[in-house]
C-alpha cells in the first residue's frame, strides 16, 4: 500500500509543480507546454485502448480532429455557445467510435490496424475535400475560448484536462473494468470463457478513449484558434504511438512522461530542425532495443542497478524478474 | 433421453468447418453429478464439441441442452454465466495479470464482492499451493502451474455446475497432476460438480471417471465404463487404425 502513497505523493507533488511553473517560465514555454499536454492527453488515452485493452488503433489522432471541428463548427454555422459545442463534439467522437469498435469486434491486430487506419484517412479527406464547409486545406479558424492568444489560462486548461484524464484512466484500470480490458488484452477467448462481455467492454474501450482524445480536439481548436486537417495527419499518428512507447506502454505515467519529454526536446532542437526528426528516430531505435518498457523501464533498470549495488548484488526486482520458464 | 437427471444433452451435434466434418452426428448425456470421460484418437473432434458447448463455435446442425435449455450459439460469456466453467488445451491464462488477479476475474464478472472474492481465491490458491506466487505476473510460472491456476480459476466461479475440461493432465507434473485430481474430487463431492474431461491419459480417465464416452471421426462410436469401452471391437480399431 505504502507504493501507492508515494505514487500519490509523487504525482501531486507534480501537479504543484506545474500550477506554480508559469510564473518562472515565458509565454513562449508555457505555449510548447500547453501543447504537449493536448499530446499527453491523446497518448495516455491511447494507451488506454491499445496498451491496456490490446486495440491497436491507428486513427485516434482522427478523434482528436473530429472533436476540433464538430465544436468549431458548431459554434460557427450554428452559433452555439462553447458550454453545448465542445461536449457535442466529444459524444460525436464516442458515438462514431463506438461504431467503428462495433465494426471492428471480430478484428484484431494489422486488421485492426488498417481499418481505424483507412477510418482516419476518410475523415482526414472529408475535411480537407469539402472546403467550403470546413475551410479544406487553408484551414478553419476556431473562436478562442478564453478570447486572447495570451498562453497562460489555456496552460491551466490543459493542465487540468491532463489531470482528470489521469485521474479518469486510473479510475478504470482500478476497477473491474480495468481488469476486463487487461484480460481481453491478453486473451480475449479466455476472457469470454470467464464471463466477460467482451463487445461490451471493447466499445467502452473506443468510446472513453476516443471521448478523450475528442475533448483534448475541442479545447485544442479553441485554445489555438485555428484548426487544419493536419490534425487528421498521419504522423499525428505515429507522433502518439512515439510518445507512448518512449515514455512506457501500458504504464500510467508513461505516455504523459513520453509526450511532455519528447514535445519539450524537439522544442530544444527546433533550430536544427532537419536533425531533430533523425535524433528523435535514434532515440526511438535506441529504447525499443535496449529498453522497450520506455523510460520507466530505463528507470527500472536504473533503480535496479542502484538496489543491487546497495544489497550487495541481491535486488528485490531481480526475484521477480528471472523465472521465465513458462513464456514459451 | 429427456430425463430430468441430465445437466448436458447433445443430440445429432453436427458441426461442420469448410468441407470437414468434425462432429458428425454426435448424441451423448452426461447426468448431474457425474464425471464423464471424452476419448476418441486425435482428431476426433472431442475439443470441436467442446468449443460448441461452450459457446466458441456454433453448431451447424442439432442441439445442445444444458439442464433441458439449449445454449448452442449462445456467447461463451453467456454460458459461463450459467454456471459453465472450461479449460484449454494449452492454457489460456492471463499473462500480463498477476495469479490473483487471474483468479478474480471469474468473481468479478458474476459480480462477487471483493472480500468474497479474494477470499475465495486465497483459499483455493492455498489448496493448488499457488498462493506464495499469487502476486507475481502470471508469466513467471510454470507450464504445469498455468494448467493448474487455469483449474482453479474455474472453480472461482460460484455454483458452478458443468466444468468441462480440454487435456488437464497434459504435460503437467505428476505432483500438479495430483493437485488437480484432488480437486476435480473435491469440487465433485462437496459441490456436487459435474465434469467432461478430454483426456488421452486412460489410467487417470479410468480411475476418475465411472462412465466415458469414445469419440471416432467425430461421432460416437461408445460409451461405458472404461473396461467395457477398452473391449469394444470398433474402439480398439480405432485407437489402433485398423
Amino acid at each position: 500500500m505504502n507504493l501507492f502513497h508515494t505514487k500519490y505523493l509523487v504525482f501531486l507533488i507534480l501537479v504543484l509543480f506545474a500550477a506554480f511553473l508559469p510564473m518562472y517560465i515565458g509565454e513562449y514555454w508555457q505555449y510548447v507546454l500547453t501543447i504537449a499536454f493536448f499530446y499527453a492527453i491523446l497518448a495516455a488515452s491511447w494507451n488506454l485502448l491499445s496498451g491496456y485493452t490490446g486495440l491497436f488503433s491507428l486513427g485516434h489522432h482522427s478523434f482528436g480532429m473530429i472533436g476540433a471541428y464538430t465544436s468549431t463548427l458548431l459554434m460557427t454555422k450554428a452559433g452555439i455557445p462553447f458550454w453545448m459545442s465542445i461536449p457535442a463534439g466529444i459524444l460525436l467522437t464516442m458515438l462514431m467510435s463506438s461504431l467503428m469498435g462495433i465494426m471492428c469486434l471480430r478484428v484484431s491486430g494489422l486488421y485492426l490496424a488498417l481499418i481505424t487506419w483507412a477510418f482516419a484517412e476518410v475523415a482526414r479527406n472529408y475535411f480537407r475535400l469539402h472546403y467550403t464547409f470546413t475551410g479544406g486545406d487553408r484551414g478553419l479558424e476556431s473562436p478562442l475560448l478564453f478570447g486572447t492568444i495570451q498562453p497562460t489560462p489555456y496552460y491551466y486548461l490543459f493542465l487540468g484536462l491532463l489531470i482528470a484524464t489521469i485521474i479518469l484512466i486510473v479510475l478504470i484500470m482500478r476497477s473491474r473494468i480495468g481488469y476486463y480490458l487487461k484480460a481481453i488484452r491478453d486473451d480475449s477467448i479466455a476472457a469470454r470463457s470467464m464471463g466477460v462481455n467482451i463487445v461490451r467492454y471493447k466499445i467502452f474501450a473506443f468510446a472513453v478513449s476516443s471521448g478523450l482524445a475528442g475533448m483534448a480536439g475541442a479545447f485544442y481548436g479553441h485554445s489555438i484558434g485555428l484548426i487544419s486537417p493536419i490534425m487528421g495527419d498521419f504522423n499525428e499518428m505515429a507522433m502518439i504511438i512515439i510518445f507512448v512507447v518512449i515514455g512506457g506502454i501500458r504504464t500510467m505515467p508513461g505516455p504523459v512522461i513520453g509526450a511532455i519529454a519528447v514535445r519539450i526536446l524537439m522544442e530544444l532542437l527546433r533550430a536544427q530542425s532537419e536533425v531533430r526528426i533523425l535524433i528523435l528516430s535514434l532515440l526511438v531505435i535506441i529504447i525499443m532495443r535496449f529498453f522497450n518498457g520506455g523510460l520507466l523501464e530505463l528507470y527500472r533498470q536504473i533503480k535496479q542497478w542502484i538496489n543491487k549495488d546497495k544489497n550487495g548484488g541481491t535486488s528485490a526486482y531481480h526475484e521477480i524478474e528471472t523465472p521465465k520458464q513458462g513464456e514459451s | 433421453m429427456n430425463n430430468k437427471n441430465n445437466i448436458l444433452e447433445m443430440d445429432n451435434v453436427v458441426k461442420i468447418f469448410g468441407g470437414l466434418k468434425a462432429n458428425n452426428g454426435v448424441s451423448f448425456e452426461v447426468e448431474k453429478g457425474e464425471i464423464r470421460g471424452l476419448i476418441g484418437p486425435n482428431g476426433s473432434g472431442k475439443t470441436t464439441l467442446i468449443n460448441q458447448i461452450t459457446g466458441i463455435y456454433d453448431t451447424t446442425e442439432g442441439h445442445i441442452r444444458y439442464k433441458g435449455k439449449k445454449i448452442n450459439g449462445l456467447q461463451p460469456d453467456v454460458i459461463a454465466a450459467m454456471g459453465i466453467m472450461r479449460t484449454f488445451q494449452v492454457a489460456r491464462v492471463f499473462l500480463n495479470m498477476t495469479v490473483l488477479e487471474n483468479m478474480l476475474i471469474p468473481a468479478f464478472t458474476q459480480g462477487q464482492s471483493n472480500n468474497e472474492a479474494n477470499t475465495r481465491a486465497e483459499e483455493l490458491l492455498d489448496f493448488a499451493l499457488l498462493s506464495r506466487l499469487k502476486n507475481k505476473p502470471t508469466k513467471s510460472l510454470s507450464g504445469g502451474q498455468f494448467m493448474l491456476l487455469q483449474i482453479v480459476r474455474g472453480f472461482m466461479r460460484k455454483g458452478l455446475e458443468l466444468y468441462v475440461m480440454d487435456e488437464p493432465f497434459a504435460g503437467v507434473h505428476q505432483s500438479i497432476k495430483g493437485i488437480i485430481i484432488k480437486s476435480i474430487k473435491m469440487m465433485n463431492q462437496d459441490k456436487n460438480v459435474t465434469f467432461l474431461i478430454v483426456s488421452h491419459e486412460m489410467a487417470t480417465i479410468s480411475s476418475l471417471c465411472s462412465k466415458v464416452t469414445v469419440l471416432d471421426k467425430g461421432a460416437r462410436i461408445a460409451e461405458g465404463s472404461m473396461k467395457e469401452v477398452a473391449n469394444i471391437p470398433e474402439v480398439i480399431d480405432a485407437y489402433l487404425g485398423g
